[in-house]
């Protein structure tokens, strides 16, 4: 009966504090490489933990592991089921949800890439790159496998000088290169997967500011954090179009002061932080896994 | 990006301009027409084109006789807005499928802002 009591509270601690705790934290905005595999650890370890959960909370009901035996006149055994069933659900839940993010966003980027490329006009400087004779100042990219679009807004276009203009491109090309978007959907996913009542936000706001932070510092490599800087302040600086776009809380702030800083470099944190990530799955995997294969054993032996 | 797909690209826009400057429905003899003033093209290509945007659902099209009638599906003006739209909005689980440079933010914050990068400067300077 313990296993499950343990892994329920697990992904308790792993949905709840947890996250809050770490996205109060100023050290995950030094490292956000491996920052990023710890949010994927501890999304993907609450799932594993709670399914997990309903999975030992059956087996301690019915029987021992290896040796199941069901009696449907048992409350004991009914209850069991109950909980398998409910377990079941919430993997359902999690597969549509994967499902219908994966369908939603490909088909709302490919409806998207064919707007652009009527409307926009291609631009040589870098491949992919399309221009939008619009005032709204704007640049964003828009992953795909193949045939990548970079897009600047000519209102962009005036307020950046050549060198932040490149700064700018080489941040969003970080972003296409590293397939970031994969990262925030796989964040998306799990966030849809859950009833707005459990789940937090946290998760994946902070894995948005993360891969912004990872492109900010692959460009500021390239050309350097002044031009970047810059950027970022010309653009978000701007009068925001008459639809109320300002946001309320914004990592820019964050992004600009970090660039005021030398380029962060800390090796130890990241590894302690890697292997925290690590410790993590391996944490609930272990703890389904070790009764199961303890009676596989027993029954061979 | 393969070769042959950026030029069909390219043309997907001017058809469409040729489209949107017309007030009535074309057939693709007129498009192709109205192209080779601008460059050579051959008829299928113009033809290939059409039928890729109708797919899009970008033109409808109408018969003729023997002969399809496309038009533009909306205005210019109002797929830009879509497309504003569907850039600008940062709200809820849709933001993975564009991700954008910068959020704009608020007048306090642009001002915190300007002094960290005053900072920067200062530094370099």
């Amino acid at each position: 009966m313990i296993t499950p009591i343990l892994l329920a509270a697990l992904a308790l601690v792993l949905a709840g504090p947890a996250p809050a705790v770490i996205a109060r934290s100023e050290w995950p905005y030094r490292i956000p490489r491996a920052a990023v595999a710890l949010w994927q650890a501890l999304a993907l370890a609450a799932v594993l933990a709670a399914l997990g959960a309903g999975i030992a909370l059956s087996y301690s009901t019915a029987g021992q592991p290896g040796q199941p035996r069901f009696d449907p006149s048992s409350g004991r055994d009914l209850a069991a089921a109950a909980v398998l069933a409910l377990t079941a659900l919430v993997a359902v839940r999690l597969a549509w949800s994967v499902a219908k993010v994966a369908v939603g966003t490909r088909a709302r980027r490919k409806r998207h890439r064919d707007l652009v490329d009527i409307l926009a006009t291609p631009d040589g400087l870098v491949p992919g790159l399309r221009v939008l004779a619009e005032r709204t100042p704007l640049a964003y990219c828009l992953p795909a496998l193949r045939g990548s679009r970079v897009i600047v807004s000519v209102g962009a276009l005036e307020r950046l000088s050549d060198v932040e203009l490149r700064a700018v491109l080489a941040h969003e090309q970080a972003h296409l290169r590293a397939r970031h978007d994969l990262v925030l959907e796989a964040f998306t996913m799990v966030h849809t997967a859950f009833p707005r009542w459990v789940r937090s936000d946290l998760a994946l706001e902070q894995a948005r500011t993360l891969v912004e932070l990872l492109a900010d510092d692959d460009a500021r490599r390239r050309k350097g954090p002044a031009p970047l800087a810059r950027a970022l302040v010309a653009l978000a600086g701007s009068p925001a179009p008459a639809d109320g776009l300002a946001a309320a809380k914004s990592a820019t702030l964050l992004r600009v002061e970090r660039l005021t800083s030398p380029a962060p470099n800390h090796p130890l944190l990241a590894a302690s932080t890697y292997t925290g990530a690590a410790a993590l799955l391996v944490l609930p995997t272990v703890t389904v896994a070790v009764p199961v294969l303890r009676a596989l054993l027993t029954a061979i032996g | 990006m393969t070769a042959n797909r950026r030029p069909l690209g390219d043309l997907e826009r001017l058809v469409m301009e040729q489209l949107w400057a017309s007030p009535d429905a074309l057939t693709v003899r007129e498009v192709h027409e109205r192209l080779t003033g601008e460059r050579d093209l051959a008829y299928t290509t113009v033809m290939t084109v059409l039928d890729r945007l109708a797919k899009k659902a970008l033109t409808s099209r109408e018969r003729d006789g023997k002969a399809w009638r496309y038009r533009a599906a909306a205005p210019r003006e109002e797929l830009v807005a879509d497309l504003m739209r569907d850039a600008l909005d940062g709200a809820g689980d849709r933001q993975a499928a564009l991700v954008r440079f910068v959020d704009q933010v608020s007048d306090e914050e642009a001002a915190l802002l300007r002094e960290a990068l005053a900072r920067l400067e200062a530094r370099d300077g």
